[in-house]
């Protein structure tokens, strides 16, 4: 039975007879009718649904339903990122010019100016970020939609000159149209202009980060937006250098939902991260304290226990055996021992180039209370995350990426860290397109003169070149059921003999084990194993390479940067 | 003046509301969910208002739907019922902020009662008996495990912003502290996000009694004597019954005295409960108020003959009690079942559907308040109590075979209930006996 309808919906008794036959006040004039007060709800842009105004200040600044975010006044995103009264703002009277006598341009700029109470579109200045101290740019998209005309690109560079002069990290806020069309050429030159401070920033060793915000676009993407050496982005942002609307004119297609957004910057190895607003100040502080120069302490490495192979691995495996070690599901990978070995991780994503290559994980952390970089092949623990990892299969994205990462250390004076475990570089269609072979060699090429100590560490599988793309370093270290080769046992056997099934016979010639590779040379420590070897005794083995990577930077982080490069050099000289 | 009321929930308390609503000569406007379409408190208001999606994050506790609801439909008044937003603070205020009235008390007092150490503070400084325990949150193990042996064992380990059993533990000894405080600890953080922890004497073998309040806005408070709720699982009610059977009337005078204490103590007005834990030996300690109306109300308005939600609608329009506590005389003995959608031979698990078949009960001194009917579909989004089964006879005894003959006459095809299971317990000889405290369907369970 449906109930639809059998109950008239009654338009009721009169009321004000039930009223007075209840002997009670009929409606009276002095009673406030309900209604909603201004301002108490507002509309979200994206879900469209009716949310509490207060909420969305509260939620920082995001809908409370769809969680999607607000566009921000600068000076609520200068609150809300910097400590309390730390802000002292820069360069606030520059006279905005009209250069191209464009009618009606310094009319526009007053009434701006009485709306929104900013003089341009952006706001600088000094500030600290958790007691970092940093100087801060921040755009506010309702001054002409924060375009960069010549004020707006005055204020960053000599905001961006005096953090270089005084040795500070410079955080900018980005948000923009792009170019102030009303200011023509001269509004064009800011790119130039704000890019070139910011090369002397960078080459004065000192840090950059933007963080691009909704949307960010034009002639600001293709400048210093885009120069960070680490670049944040808010979740859903929309960046790119052309608006989506004039590339779906030119090109006269619809555009694929969520491109030229941030998820999709950072899939394609445009950004490093992604951080939500409300985590965005404790992030920016985490990263601005690894990077901070001071001397970091040093801890010393007494309190962790040496490492005792007591468990009988004495019978020796054979180099099959040990292949099949290195391979076994259940092994240690990547990340376990990332986890285990530092504190603090950031990961940074991408290439800057095409993409953000899963199989390998980088960024920054600390060792002993001592910023690293860390590049890890990256192997899956199940099938699920090896579908997602390509199962330590790196494509050129990822060695590009983790190049740039190299470079970044180097440019800051951290040690580089690789863990290697991949079955080899990634062999497919896409790979060679965007040229596998040019992205190894590069590695090769600029990890041969990097200025700062580089150790490397077979934990699983060391497959030909991929792994050597990680592996130009200053030591080479291996635990004792790795392997490291020129090929797959089976690619050998196959190459060779024209058959794939005597791997295990080719695997006995090859010398992959980790005792052969030591008496040849090739590497420089070997890491005993326990028998079974999982995440359950994974301590037994990290305990013992703690205590080594210790001795290892302080070995290799006093020697300058020819000495480094002439040994790593010599290294391979003599191989 | 109140001339049109919007219902802000759903299922049998909606229609009963909204049934009250029609003898006062009020108009009503439900509102509905889109998997409600077909629920019959849509069917039966005046206007219906469709609120939003399933889920009842958003739709019945979407705010600003409701708010604009009301605006739209031009209703003056909310009535929230129990759950949903009954008790929370924030709607309320945005009420007042648009000159909704919210039949209920006021943001204030609903904030202060939901903050259980608030709430614990404020009758401590009225008077009225509460558990020793802790005064402020518990950090770390070691304060607890201090406190703990200052209040004396066995304890209960509470999150202060609990319910429902949630975050919750009973430690019987300082070597169980330990893994029960970690426990709860990290229930709460899941389930409220908040992790501030409480610890109290655990009162061993107690009955669950509450005391309904009936506040005006001019400072007149009454009680309308006692509920005994001692039969529950998981910490959810499932049998009341009124008056209880271990209260003599000296004990129901003093407990009654402490309720509207308490209820003064909070500032409060409208309908509202005082639960205490009652000890064998007499001693009893107040727990929490409920400051909304409550699912076993009627057990309530059968002994005393008053309208509990006529009560609240005049009380919200500003009218003064028309009752004195010497006016208010509990006769005969009312029990209320709660019939829910759930398998007990399955751990209770909820059992949503249609109902195909379905014959309900009545005679004298049986009522039932339901929003199910032959057809009907359960929409499994929401809480699975489908109907509450009232009797009402001259003593206890006699209310107890009315019960057992109204549960025996239901008969509800298509989905599973707990009538069978609720029978049972009406048959148990520990429930006739009226020896009950809150562990009775634990130990009937384990039988």
């Amino acid at each position: 039975m449906r109930l639809q309808n059998m109950f008239k919906k009654t338009k009721y008794i009169s009321l004000t007879e039930s009223a007075e036959t209840n002997g009670r006040k009929v409606f009276t004039a002095e009673d406030p009718k309900p209604e909603v007060p201004q301002g108490l709800l507002r509309k979200c842009n994206h879900c469209k649904a009716a949310i509490i105004a207060e909420d969305v200040k509260t939620a920082h600044y995001t809908c409370p339903k769809c969680q999607g975010y607000f566009r921000m006044h600068a000076k609520r995103r200068i609150e809300m990122i910097t400590d309390e009264n730390s802000f002292e703002e820069w360069d606030q009277d520059i006279e905005t010019a009209n250069p191209l006598g464009y009618s009606g341009y310094p009319e526009k700029l007053d009434q701006l100016r009485e709306k929104t109470g900013m003089e341009e579109a952006i706001v600088t200045g000094k500030a600290s970020i958790n007691g970092n101290e940093i100087v801060l740019g921040v755009c506010d998209v309702r001054f002409m939609m924060a375009s960069m005309g010549q004020v707006v690109g005055e204020k960053i560079t000599r905001a961006v000159e005096r953090a270089t002069e005084g040795k500070l990290p410079v955080v900018i806020f980005v948000c923009s149209g792009g170019a102030r069309m009303q200011e023509g050429i001269v509004s064009l030159m800011q790119m130039a202009k704000t890019s070139a401070a910011l090369k002397r920033h960078s080459d004065a060793g000192q840090l950059y980060i933007s963080v691009l915000t909704d949307p960010t676009t034009g002639g600001v993407t293709a400048s210093f937006a885009m120069l960070g050496d680490i670049i944040l982005a808010e979740p859903g942002a929309l960046i790119g250098f052309a608006g989506p609307r004039v590339i779906e004119q030119t090109i006269g297609q619809k555009l694929p939902k969520g491109f030229q957004r941030s998820e999709f910057l950072l899939e394609h190895g445009f950004i490093d991260r992604i951080v939500k607003r409300e985590d965005m100040r404790n992030e920016l502080a985490q990263i601005l304290k690894l990077h901070r120069s001071e001397e970091s302490s040093q801890e010393t490495a007494s309190e962790i226990m040496a490492f005792n192979n007591t468990q009988g691995n004495n019978k020796i495996a054979s180099a099959w055996d040990r292949v099949q070690i290195s391979r076994m599901k259940d092994r240690p990978v990547g990340s376990d021992y990332m986890e285990q070995l530092f504190s603090d991780f950031i990961e940074f994503h991408g290439d800057r180039y095409y993409k953000d290559d899963a199989a390998i994980i980088g960024g920054i952390a600390t060792f002993h209370e001592q910023p690293v970089s860390v590049i890890v092949q990256a192997k899956g623990h199940d099938t699920k995350e090896n579908i997602v990892r390509n199962f330590g299969m790196p494509s050129p994205d990822g060695y590009r990426k983790a190049l740039r990462l190299m470079k970044q250390a180097e440019k800051f004076g951290r040690p580089v860290i690789c863990l290697v475990d991949t079955p080899g570089a990634f062999c497919g269609l896409e790979a060679e397109e965007r040229g596998q072979g040019e992205a190894i060699a590069r590695n090769l090429f600029e990890m041969s003169g990097l200025k700062v100590p580089v150790l490397s560490i077979v934990i699983g599988e060391g497959g030909s070149g991929g792994a050597l793309a990680m592996a130009v370093a200053d030591e080479v270290w291996m635990l004792e059921n790795s392997i490291y080769s020129i090929l797959s046992p089976e690619g050998f056997a196959s190459i060779l003999w024209k058959d794939s099934k005597r791997a295990k016979e080719a695997a006995g010639v090859m010398k992959l084990t980790a005792t052969d590779l030591y008496e040849m040379g090739i590497v420089e420590k070997v890491f005993a194993e326990p028998a079974h070897y999982t995440l359950e005794n994974l301590e037994a083995v990290s305990n013992q390479l703690e205590l080594r990577i210790q001795e290892f930077i302080d070995k290799y982080q006093n020697m300058t940067a020819e000495e480094l490069a002439e040994r790593r050099y010599q290294r391979f000289r003599a191989m | 003046m109140i001339n049109k009321v919007l219902v802000a929930n759903r299922g049998e308390i909606a229609v009963r509301i909204i049934r009250a609503c029609r003898e006062m000569g009020i108009e009503t406007v439900a509102v509905y969910s889109q998997a409600d379409k077909e629920a019959l408190h849509t069917q039966l208001a005046d206007e219906a208002v469709c609120i939003g999606p399933a889920p009842s994050t958003e739709s019945y506790l979407n705010m600003e739907a409701i708010i604009s609801a009301t605006v739209i439909s031009g209703a003056d008044a909310i009535h929230p019922g129990f759950g949903f937003l009954s008790e929370n603070s924030k709607f309320v205020e945005l009420c007042e902020t648009c000159n909704i009235t919210f039949i209920g008390p006021s943001a204030d007092v609903i904030r202060k009662m939901g903050h259980k150490s608030q709430a614990r503070n404020t009758m401590t400084a009225a008077g009225v008996p509460v558990i020793p325990g802790s005064k402020e949150a518990v950090a770390d193990v070691e304060t607890g495990k201090q406190i703990a042996a200052e209040v004396g064992y066995p304890v209960i380990i509470k999150a202060a912003l609990g319910g429902g059993g949630k975050g919750m533990r009973v430690a019987a000894a300082p070597e169980d502290f330990e893994g029960s405080f970690q426990t709860a600890k990290k229930e709460a953080g899941m389930a409220f996000g908040d992790e501030t922890m409480y610890i109290e004497h655990f009162v061993e073998h107690p009955r669950h009694v509450e005391f309904q309040i009936l506040a005006d806005n001019y400072g007149n408070i009454i009680h309308l004597g006692e509920r005994d709720c001692s039969v529950q699982r998981n910490h959810q009610k499932m049998i009341e019954e009124s008056p209880c059977a271990a209260l003599s009337e000296e004990l129901r005078s003093k407990m009654g005295d402490a309720a509207v204490q308490a209820a003064k103590a909070a500032g409060y007005t409208n309908a509202g409960t005082i639960e205490f834990l009652l000890e064998k030996n007499g001693n009893f300690y107040f727990m929490e108020m409920n400051t909304r109306i409550q699912v076993e109300h009627p057990v309530t308005e059968w002994v005393t003959g008053i309208d509990l939600i006529k009560e609240q609608i005049l009380i919200a329009s500003g009218e003064k009690l028309s009752y004195r506590q010497e006016d208010i005389v509990l006769t005969g003995h009312a029990i209320e079942c709660r019939i829910n959608a759930e398998n007990p031979a399955k751990g209770f698990r909820p059992s949503p559907g249609t109902i195909t078949d379905m014959y309900l009960p009545g005679g004298k001194g049986v009522r039932i308040d339901s929003a199910i009917y032959s057809g009907y579909t359960i929409p499994p989004y929401y809480d699975s109590m489908i109907a509450k089964l009232i009797v009402y006879a001259k003593n206890r005894e006699e209310a107890i075979r009315k019960m057992r003959c109204a549960l025996g006459e239901i008969i509800i095809e298509g989905i599973d209930t707990n009538v069978d299971y609720q029978y049972e317990i009406l048959r148990h000889p520990d429930y006739c006996a009226g020896d009950i405290d809150v562990e009775f369907i634990e130990k009937m369970s384990a039988e």
